[in-house]
C-alpha cells in the first residue's frame, strides 16, 4: 500500500474502532462489510467533539445546464452564431472576462475561481446529472441512479465515524436536487433531510423541527417513553443492525423535534434585514442564505437547487428553443442569480467559513455553443408565443464552467480553457471523477482508496477514474 | 461444461490433467494464449484501466478482460509499433516500463520486473512480438478442487487447469482471476488461496481465464452438534440436511401468535384482525396451520398483496394522468389471474404474447409501458428468467457465458411487435406483423435469428409470432431458468433472502446457497403444473418458515441457510393497511372506493398523494428488480410516525379505536388485551399489561380494580395505541 497523503494524520483519528466500537456497529453488518479497515483509517476524521470546525460543502446546482459562453466563458470573437447576444466585461481578475450578465460576480471575481474545463461524457439531463454526482461513466439515461451520489457517500462515511452530538442532520437539501442523484445502494438513510418551499415567502416553515408547544414536546416524550418501556421483542436476531437503526432514527428524530436550536438554524428572520436583501429576496437568495446559516450551525452537507419560476417558463435552465428564448432565459435569471451567489461568496468570507466550507456552483453540463433556432411550444416568462421561432442551445457536455470558492482554496484564477468556439476544452481536462475527489478531498477522504459494496457486495470506488484538481485544494 | 466436469471422476481427471500440464510446450505459442492472460491478470483491460468499454485511458485500448484478442494484439502490435513496444530493447517499451513503474503509471505497478509476467512479455517483445498460432484455443477451464469443505479460518489453495483443442492441458493458476461471492465469507488472494471467514454455509469463488468461467464452491462448517424439529416436507428435508451438513442448528418452532401473523402477513399483506388472532389461538384442531395457509390462499387479500408484486415488477406506472384505465385494467387483469390461480406459465404467455387492444385484453398494457424490443427483452430476462443480459449488449458478459449474439438473439423474438394508434392517445394495437424475425448485432453487424439463451427453437415462419415460441420454450419442463426463477424469487418473500441472491442474477458463477433445495423446489413445481398457490403452501407449510426469529446458540451466525426465521420490515402498503386497521381509520384514496387498501392499489401514482407511502419506500414501478423498494429505516419515516399528520389523525379519528376503548365500559385489562391481539396477535405478557394500565390510570396495576371501571381519556388510548405501532414487533413480521 503506498502512504496516502492522510495517513499522518489518521493517528489522530479516535476512529470508531477503538473506543467507540459499538456506535460504529450501528448501521450492522451491511455497513461493516462495506468500508474496509484501511479505507476507514484513510479517512480524515476531525475531532468528533468539534464539529463547528469540519470541513463542509455546499453545492448551489443549476438543473438543465447552464450556457457557459453566456456566463464564465464569453467567446466575444466568435461568430454570430456562436457567440449571443451578451457583451463582456472585464472582472477583478485580469485577463478574465464574463459576459454583463454577470456584474457582482465580476466585481468579486478575487474570491472565487472559475474552472473553465469541465467536460463529462452524458448528453442527456439523467445520464449527465448522475455522472457529476456519482461519476457514472454510463452514458445513457437511466430513471434512477446506480451509485449514490457523493453527497450520501459523505454521510454514509462520517456516520461510521462515530456518534453526531450537533442537533442538526448531517446532510440537508434546502430545495434539493433529487430527480437524478440518491444514496442508490446505501439506502434512504443516507438521504438528505430535505426542506422545500420558498424561504423568502412569509408561510415558508420547515416541518418537522423545533416544536415550540411544551405539551406537544411533553406528549411526545410520554409517547416515547412508554413505547421503550413496552418495545420487548427479542433482539438477538438483530444480526443485520436494523434494530438499532430505528432506534437511531427515533433518537435523531427526537432531537430534530424538540431541541429549539435546530428550528434557530432554519430561522432566517434571525438574519439582519441587510443581509436577507444582499442575498435577495426571492426563493434563490434565501435558499442560499438558509445554506450559509445551516453550515454555521454545524451542517456538514448542503445542497440546493436553483429551479423554479426564476428560471422562466419551465422552471430550469434548460434552455432548448421549444422551452425558452436562451438569451431572454438568461437575462429573466441572471438578476436572482448573480446577486444571491454573490453574496454567498462575500458572505462566506465575511464570517470566516473559507476554510471551512467550499462552495461549487455548477449544472451537469453546459449548452450547445451554436445557436438552434427552433419554434416555441408555448408562451411563458422568457418564452414566445408557440410556433414562434426563437434562439436555443441545447445539452453540451463536452465543455462548461464551473465556480469554485472558500475550502481555503487560492482564488481570483480561471483554470482551464476551451478553443475559440466553446466547444472542447483544450487545456486542463477535468472530469467527473477530478470534480468529486476534489469535493472529497475537501472533505477529508482519499477517494482513490474508499469502496463501499454494492447491492451485489461488489466493492465499488467512490470514484472511478479522477483525482482531485490541484488547483482547487488548499 | 460445468455438467459434464462434475461428472467426471475427479481422481481420473486430476492425475490426467497433471500430466499434460507438465508438458505445457505441446501448446503452441500464442499471443492470445500466453500474452492477454497477462494483461489480463495484471488488469491492463479492465474496465477503469485501458478497457475500450471504460474509455481506454490515454489512448492506449484493449478489450475489456481480453475477449477480443486478435483487435488488441492490431492495437498494441500495429498501432503502438514504435512507442509501447522496441523489440531492440524490451525493457524500453512503454508496456513494460509502464506496468512495471518505471515510467510513472496513474495505474501503479501492475507487473513488477522481476515477475513471471513481466517476463514472458519481455521474452515475446524481443522475440519480434509474434502472433503466434491462432488455431489452439482454450476449451475449458477446469478448478481443483471443485468444490471442498473448509473450516472457519482455514486456508485452501486451489489449482486451475485450462484445457486446449488440441487436447493438451496446463495450469494456470497464477494467471487466472479470482473472486468471491460473499466477502463477509470467505476471501481469495491473486494466486487462488482461499480463506474461510467465520460465518457458515456456502459460498462460491469465481475463476476467470480467458472469457471462460468456473466456481469452486466452499462449505463453510461451524460444526457444531446440530438439532432440527421433525421435516414435514421436502424442503424440510433439504433446510435440514444442509444445516447438518454444516452444524448449525435450528431454532425451535414459533408459537401460534407469531405463526398466525407472520403468515397472514406474508400470503395476505395484512395483519389479523383481533378475532381471526383469538380464534386461531383457541382452535385444538391440530391441522389449524395449514388450514388456516387454505383459507388465506383463498381470500381476495392473497391476490391483492401478489398483484401489487408483480404489477410493480412489471412497470404498471401512471406517467400521464390518461394511464388511469390501462392501469386499472392491467392491474385487475393479474389481480384476477392470481385470484383464479391461473398457471404461471400460462399468465406469463398471455403477457408476451399479448395482442390487441388495452380495453379488449388488459396485458397489452405491458407492451405500452416497455416499448423498445431490446427493453422488452431485457426485463423479460430480468423477470421471468433471473438473467440480467444488460452487458451483453456492449461486451461479452464478464461473468457469464452471455455473448451478443445471445442477447440480439433473444431481442429478436420481440422484433415483429406491430404497433397501431387506436382512438385513444397513447394507447396502440398490438398485433403481429408478419414477417421474418431477426434483431442486428450492432457488433458484427450480421442479423441473427431467435435463439433462446443459447437454445435453438428451430425455424419461425414468417406467419408466426415469435413471442409464442418464446412463451413455448419458457414453459418447456427443460428449461434451465423459468422456473428456477420464479420459486427462487417467491422464496425470498417468504424467507427474506434468495437461495440464489440477489433474485434476478442466476449464473453458474453465482451459486445458490442450497442447490439441492432449490431443485427440489423447482421440480415442485413443475410438477404441479405451474401452481402458484400450491408453491406458497409448500412453502409455509414447512417447518422451515415455521421457525423462530430468535436465535440459539449455534445459530446466531446464521445469515442464509434457514436456521431461523430472518424477520423483515412490513413494507409501505401493509404498514399503512396495519395502522388503519389497529387504529381504526381509512385511508383515501383519488378514484377508489372508500376503505380500499394499499396493498391494492392498481399503481404507483398513489406514492405522490400518500408522503407515507414514498417515504416508507413504496417503489415507483420503474425497475423490474425487487431491490427498488426500499426497505431500509430512515429519519425521514421516524419523523413521519412521530409527528406526521396522516398518523395523528388516524389516532384520533372519530369512531376510531382510541375513542371505542375510551367509550368502552369494559376493565381497562380487557380493554389493553384488546389492543395487544389487534396489534400482535397475541395477549400481553403480564410485565406489559402491568405498564398499560398504569399508563393509562395512573395507578399501580395491582391497585386498579378488575370490576372498576376508571375514567381513561381517548388522548391516553392514542399515545398506547402510538407506542405499540412504533414498536419493533409492530414494525417486522418476525
Amino acid at each position: 500500500m503506498s502512504s496516502s497523503p492522510f495517513h499522518a494524520s489518521s493517528v489522530n483519528c479516535p476512529g470508531p474502532i477503538a473506543s467507540n466500537r459499538r456506535g460504529f456497529m450501528r448501521f450492522g453488518l451491511a455497513g461493516f462489510a462495506s468500508l474496509s479497515l484501511p479505507g476507514l483509517l484513510r479517512l480524515r476524521a476531525g475531532n468528533p467533539e468539534n464539529h463547528g470546525k469540519r470541513k463542509s460543502v455546499i453545492l448551489v446546482w443549476k438543473p438543465g445546464g447552464c450556457s457557459h459562453l453566456d456566463t464564465y466563458d464569453p467567446k466575444p470573437e466568435a461568430a454570430s452564431e456562436y457567440r449571443g447576444p451578451f457583451g463582456t466585461i472585464s472582472t477583478k481578475v485580469p485577463g478574465m472576462r464574463f459576459t454583463e450578465l454577470l456584474p457582482k460576480q465580476a466585481a468579486l471575481a478575487d474570491k472565487f475561481t472559475v474552472l473553465r474545463s469541465m467536460h463529462q461524457g452524458a448528453g442527456g439531463h439523467p445520464a449527465g446529472s448522475m455522472q457529476m454526482f456519482s461519476g457514472d461513466s454510463d452514458t445513457r439515461d437511466k430513471p434512477k441512479p446506480r451509485l449514490p451520489d457523493w453527497m450520501s457517500v459523505v454521510n454514509h462515511l462520517r456516520a461510521q465515524q462515530g456518534t453526531r452530538s450537533n442537533p442538526l442532520p448531517r446532510y440537508v437539501g434546502v430545495n434539493p436536487p433529487t430527480t437524478y442523484n440518491g444514496p442508490a445502494y446505501l439506502g434512504d438513510a443516507y438521504a438528505p433531510f430535505a426542506v422545500v418551499g420558498d424561504p423568502s415567502s412569509p408561510n415558508f416553515s420547515v416541518p418537522n423541527i423545533g416544536l415550540t408547544n411544551a405539551k406537544d414536546v411533553e406528549r411526545i416524550d410520554r409517547r416515547v417513553a412508554l413505547r421503550k418501556n413496552l418495545d420487548n421483542l427479542q433482539r438477538a436476531f438483530d444480526t443485520f443492525g436494523e434494530l438499532d437503526a430505528l432506534d437511531q432514527f427515533e433518537a435523531q428524530a427526537l432531537t430534530l423535534l424538540t431541541n429549539p436550536k435546530t428550528k434557530l438554524a432554519f430561522d432566517l428572520t434571525k438574519e439582519d434585514e441587510k443581509t436577507r436583501d444582499r442575498y435577495g429576496r426571492n426563493s434563490w437568495g434565501q435558499q442560499l442564505l438558509m445554506a450559509r446559516r445551516l453550515v454555521e450551525a454545524g451542517v456538514e452537507v448542503l445542497t440546493t437547487s436553483l429551479r423554479g419560476p426564476l428560471c422562466g417558463r419551465v422552471n430550469n435552465w434548460d434552455d432548448h428553443a421549444v422551452n425558452h428564448h436562451v438569451f431572454d432565459a438568461l437575462r429573466f435569471r441572471s438578476e436572482a442569480y448573480d446577486q444571491a451567489v454573490s453574496a454567498l461568496i462575500e458572505d462566506i468570507h465575511e464570517r470566516g467559513l473559507e476554510e471551512q466550507v467550499l462552495v461549487v456552483v455548477t449544472g451537469e453540463f453546459g449548452r450547445t455553443p451554436k445557436i438552434n433556432y427552433q419554434p416555441s411550444t408555448g408562451a411563458g416568462n422568457a418564452s414566445a408565443a408557440a410556433g414562434t421561432k426563437q434562439p436555443g442551445r441545447d445539452h453540451w457536455p463536452r465543455a462548461f464552467s464551473n465556480l469554485w470558492f472558500g475550502g481555503g482554496i487560492e482564488t481570483g484564477r480561471f483554470i482551464g480553457a476551451t478553443d475559440p468556439k466553446g466547444e472542447d476544452v483544450i487545456q486542463r481536462h477535468c472530469g467527473p471523477g477530478d470534480f468529486l475527489a476534489t469535493i472529497y478531498h475537501h472533505l477529508g477522504i482519499d477517494s482513490s482508496q474508499v469502496f463501499l459494496n454494492d447491492f451485489n457486495g461488489r466493492p465499488t470506488p467512490i470514484v472511478d477514474h479522477g483525482r482531485p484538481i490541484k488547483e482547487l485544494v488548499s | 461444461m460445468a455438467h459434464f466436469l462434475r461428472s467426471c471422476v475427479l481422481i481420473c481427471c486430476l492425475v490426467a490433467c497433471l500430466g499434460k500440464a507438465d508438458a505445457s510446450d505441446d501448446i503452441p505459442f500464442s499471443f492470445e494464449n500466453d500474452i492477454v492472460p497477462v494483461l489480463t491478470k495484471a488488469g491492463c483491460n479492465s474496465g477503469v484501466c485501458h478497457a475500450k468499454a471504460g474509455g481506454g485511458q490515454n489512448g492506449f485500448e484493449l478489450s475489456l478482460l481480453g475477449f477480443e484478442p486478435w483487435d488488441d494484439y492490431e492495437h498494441l502490435v500495429m498501432a503502438g509499433r514504435g512507442r509501447r513496444l522496441f523489440p531492440s530493447a524490451p525493457d524500453q517499451s512503454l508496456l513494460l516500463r509502464k506496468a512495471s513503474g518505471k515510467t510513472p503509471h496513474r495505474g501503479g505497478i501492475v507487473l513488477p520486473e522481476d515477475s513471471n509476467g513481466y517476463q514472458l512479455v519481455k521474452r515475446w517483445i524481443a522475440g519480434g512480438t509474434p502472433k503466434g498460432d491462432s488455431t489452439v484455443l482454450v476449451t475449458n477451464i477446469q478448478v481443483i478442487p471443485q468444490s471442498n469443505t473448509i473450516k472457519p479460518g482455514e486456508k485452501l489453495q486451489l489449482k486451475v487447469f485450462a484445457h486446449y483443442s488440441n487436447g493438451m492441458s496446463r495450469e494456470v493458476t497464477d494467471l487466472a482471476l479470482y473472486e468471491s461471492n460473499d466477502l463477509g465469507m470467505a476471501t481469495v488472494t491473486d494466486g487462488g488461496m482461499v480463506t474461510a471467514l467465520d460465518l457458515p454455509g456456502r459460498v462460491g469463488v469465481m475463476v476467470r481465464f480467458q472469457g471462460l468461467v468456473n466456481v469452486f464452491n466452499a462449505a463453510i462448517p461451524l460444526g457444531t452438534a446440530s438439532v432440527h424439529p421433525e421435516p414435514l416436507n421436502f424442503i424440510d428435508e433439504h433446510v435440514f440436511r444442509n444445516l447438518e451438513l454444516i452444524g448449525v442448528g435450528s431454532s425451535r418452532l414459533c408459537d401460534d401468535a407469531t405463526f398466525v401473523r407472520r403468515v397472514t402477513l406474508d400470503i395476505a399483506g395484512r395483519i389479523p384482525s383481533s378475532t381471526e388472532a383469538r380464534e386461531f389461538l383457541l382452535d385444538d384442531d391440530p391441522e389449524k396451520r395449514s388450514k388456516l395457509i387454505d383459507r388465506l390462499l383463498q381470500s381476495p387479500s392473497y391476490a391483492d398483496y401478489f398483484a401489487n408484486k408483480w404489477t410493480a415488477l412489471l412497470k404498471n406506472r401512471r406517467d400521464d394522468a390518461s394511464d388511469i384505465t390501462s392501469n386499472f385494467a392491467f392491474h385487475a387483469w393479474v389481480r384476477d389471474s392470481l385470484l383464479a390461480n391461473v398457471p404461471y406459465d400460462q399468465l406469463v404467455r398471455e403477457l408476451l404474447a399479448a395482442t390487441g387492444t388495452v380495453i379488449a385484453n388488459p396485458a397489452v398494457a405491458w407492451y405500452k409501458r416497455v416499448k423498445e424490443p431490446k427493453q422488452q427483452m431485457e426485463d423479460v430476462a430480468q423477470l421471468f428468467l433471473g438473467v440480467r443480459m444488460q452487458c451483453a449488449q456492449c461486451h461479452h458478459h464478464p461473468f457469464e457465458r452471455w455473448s451478443q449474439d445471445d442477447y440480439y438473439g433473444l431481442s429478436a423474438f420481440f422484433t415483429r411487435v406491430g404497433r397501431k394508434p387506436t382512438g385513444i392517445q397513447g394507447e396502440d394495437l398490438i398485433f403481429h406483423q408478419r414477417g421474418k424475425a431477426e434483431a442486428k448485432n450492432v457488433k458484427t453487424g450480421q442479423m441473427v435469428t431467435p435463439v433462446a439463451l443459447g437454445q435453438d427453437v428451430g425455424v419461425i415462419a414468417p406467419d408466426e409470432d415469435p413471442r409464442l415460441r418464446l412463451s413455448k420454450w419458457l414453459s418447456d419442463p427443460g428449461n434451465p431458468f423459468f422456473a428456477k426463477a420464479l420459486v427462487n424469487r417467491y422464496w425470498k418473500h417468504f424467507f427474506k433472502r434468495g437461495l440464489i441472491e440477489p433474485e434476478d442474477d442466476i449464473r453458474d458463477t453465482n451459486p445458490a446457497s442450497n442447490p439441492a433445495l432449490l431443485k427440489a423446489l423447482e421440480d415442485h413445481f413443475l410438477s404441479s403444473g405451474f401452481d402458484l398457490k400450491e408453491l406458497v403452501r409448500a412453502i409455509t407449510n414447512s417447518r422451515a418458515y415455521q421457525l423462530q426469529a430468535v436465535p440459539s446458540d449455534s445459530n446466531l451466525v446464521d445469515r442464509q441457510n434457514y436456521s431461523r426465521f430472518y424477520p423483515r420490515r412490513l413494507q409501505a402498503e401493509v404498514l399503512l393497511d396495519a395502522i388503519d386497521e389497529l387504529t381504526g381509520s381509512t385511508t383515501n384514496f383519488a378514484n377508489l372506493p372508500l376503505g380500499t387498501k394499499a396493498i391494492a392499489l392498481p399503481d404507483n401514482s398513489y406514492n405522490k398523494s400518500s408522503p407515507f407511502l414514498r417515504v416508507f419506500g413504496r417503489p415507483e414501478s420503474l425497475s423490474v428488480c425487487e431491490c427498488e423498494r426500499v426497505q431500509s429505516a430512515s429519519l425521514a419515516q421516524s419523523l413521519h410516525l412521530i409527528n406526521a399528520g396522516d398518523i395523528k389523525s388516524k389516532l384520533s379519528v372519530a369512531g376510531g379505536t382510541a375513542q371505542k376503548l375510551a367509550a368502552q365500559k369494559t376493565p381497562v385489562k380487557d380493554r389493553v388485551s384488546e389492543l395487544y391481539f389487534a396489534a400482535f396477535s397475541r395477549p400481553p405478557t403480564e410485565t406489559e399489561l402491568q405498564i398499560s394500565v398504569e399508563f393509562l390510570t395512573g395507578q399501580q396495576s395491582e391497585k386498579v380494580d378488575s370490576e372498576t371501571l376508571p375514567e381513561i381519556t381517548q388522548q391516553q388510548f392514542e399515545d398506547l395505541i402510538w407506542a405499540l405501532i412504533n414498536t419493533k414487533e409492530f414494525l417486522f413480521n418476525h
